[in-house]
């Protein structure tokens, strides 16, 4: 490697001796500078009429439409997120009202509901207690009538059958008295 | 000879021969190379900014990339007064770089090869730079060479060192573009003439360097125009800013 590397070096310098000595550089010849010179300054020229006056502008307008394009965008999306976001405070503040009225609708019902039955219970159980000491006072009555009645039919019936086992009749006033006696003895049964 | 290394930078007539008062200004392979860079900018520069498309496609691409890296040198080196002479730089760099490329085509001609054009490129701007700062700053443009904060025993000798360092400019800025284009150009005909020289059998390792060699010099096409025209705007930042 170090003898083909030494190899290459030798052959360098002789081979540029060599061109050194036959040649020289081309470039300070100046058979052609004025050709080169004008040359390079017309096309140089062109080249700078063409570039500034048509297509670095159109790049410049591309690339500003661009800017102001990507601007826009981003502007409309910030304003549409700050729209969204007041909708959903909007809907937010709506959604508690409705919860809060829920709440307060369920409440106010809850107590109407309430006092309704509290009320309609109220009078139904005083109906019924009405209804209960009236039926209570004509049971008494038809109880009380049915002892008087009960009374007589006992005194016919007693008279009758001493009437039909005797033969003779009673007085009415002693059989009234036994039959009295006899029923004020039995008549807490009945009452 | 065609192995010598030198005699692809040879310029050559094509076609009549033309004079105009006495100088020879005849259409050589140097011009056609210029005319055939520069046509090829157009076209590029064409069909890359012919649709305006928000999503651009691959050549549209391609020119807004160049621009808006000519644009950035620009702005950060010579900050926003230099706009005015972004088409130029554009240019400058454009043409450069492009006759940089065409001359890696084999058997194609390097333009900035030659010391002529590179020259005529660097007075140009040298002259332009000059005549804009003193259009810009009258006679205050002469403190370019006294710079700021030096103690006035040293003051000449800095003031000389400027003005030698301003004035060697065009010189040094021709010269590092037509010395790498040269340069690189005949390293690679050398190293392709060891190729045929040492055979099948030797052949390989030139052959392996002059790849090696095309690819640092594709860099170095790039990296010269880039060089060329970021001290452009370097020389103009000095013109119109003048804080030295």
């Amino acid at each position: 490697m170090k003898s083909l590397l030494s190899f290459f070096i030798v052959f360098v310098a002789i081979n540029l001796d060599l061109y050194a000595a036959e040649a020289g550089m081309p470039q300070l010849d100046p058979t052609y500078w004025a050709s080169q010179a004008f040359w390079l300054v017309l096309v140089f020229s062109i080249l700078y009429f063409f570039i500034s006056k048509f297509y670095l502008p159109k790049i410049k307008d591309n690339l500003d439409n661009r800017d102001n394009k990507i601007k826009e965008d981003l502007e409309n999306a910030n304003k549409f997120k700050e729209q969204s976001e007041t909708k959903l405070k909007e809907y937010e503040k709506i959604l508690d009202d409705a919860k809060k009225d829920v709440l307060k609708i369920h409440f106010e019902s809850k107590n109407i509901l309430n006092k309704d039955i509290q009320s309609k219970k109220e009078s139904m159980e005083n109906e019924i207690g009405k209804e209960i000491s009236k039926a209570q006072k004509e049971i008494l009555e038809i109880k009380k009538n049915s002892i008087t009645s009960i009374q007589n039919i006992s005194e016919n019936i007693a008279s009758n059958i001493i009437e039909n086992i005797s033969g003779e009749k009673l007085n009415e006033s002693s059989i009234k008295a036994t039959v009295e006696e006899i029923s004020k003895k039995n008549i807490y049964r009945y009452l | 000879m065609a192995n010598n290394p030198m005699q692809q930078f040879t310029v050559h007539k094509i076609g009549p021969e033309i004079k105009i008062a006495g100088v020879d200004l005849s259409f050589t392979n140097a011009s056609l190379f210029m005319v055939i860079s520069a046509s090829i900018i157009l076209l590029f520069l064409f069909f890359g900014s012919k649709e305006k498309k928000i999503i651009p496609d691959k050549l549209q691409l391609i020119a807004e990339l160049f621009y808006t890296f000519v644009a950035k040198m620009i702005s950060d080196t010579a900050g926003s007064k230099a706009k005015p002479y972004f088409p130029f730089i554009f240019c400058l760099f454009m043409f450069v770089l492009f006759c940089n490329m065409v001359g890696m085509l084999p058997y194609s001609f390097t333009v900035t090869s030659h010391i002529i054009v590179t020259l005529i490129m660097a007075l140009f701007i040298f002259v332009a730079v000059t005549i804009i700062g003193f259009i810009k700053h009258g006679f205050k443009y002469f403190s370019i060479f006294v710079p700021s904060g030096v103690p006035a025993v040293l003051l000449p000798l800095i003031t000389i060192i400027e003005i030698i360092s301003y004035l060697s400019r065009p010189v040094s800025l021709s010269v590092r573009l037509f010395a790498n284009m040269m340069a690189g150009h005949t390293m690679l005909k050398v190293f392709g003439g060891f190729v045929v020289s040492l055979g099948i059998l030797g052949g390989w390792l030139p052959l392996s360097f002059s790849v090696a060699l095309t690819g640092l010099e594709i860099l170095v096409a790039f990296l010269q125009a880039y060089v060329f025209a970021i001290l452009t705007c370097i020389y103009l930042n000095d013109a119109l800013n003048l804080h030295h």
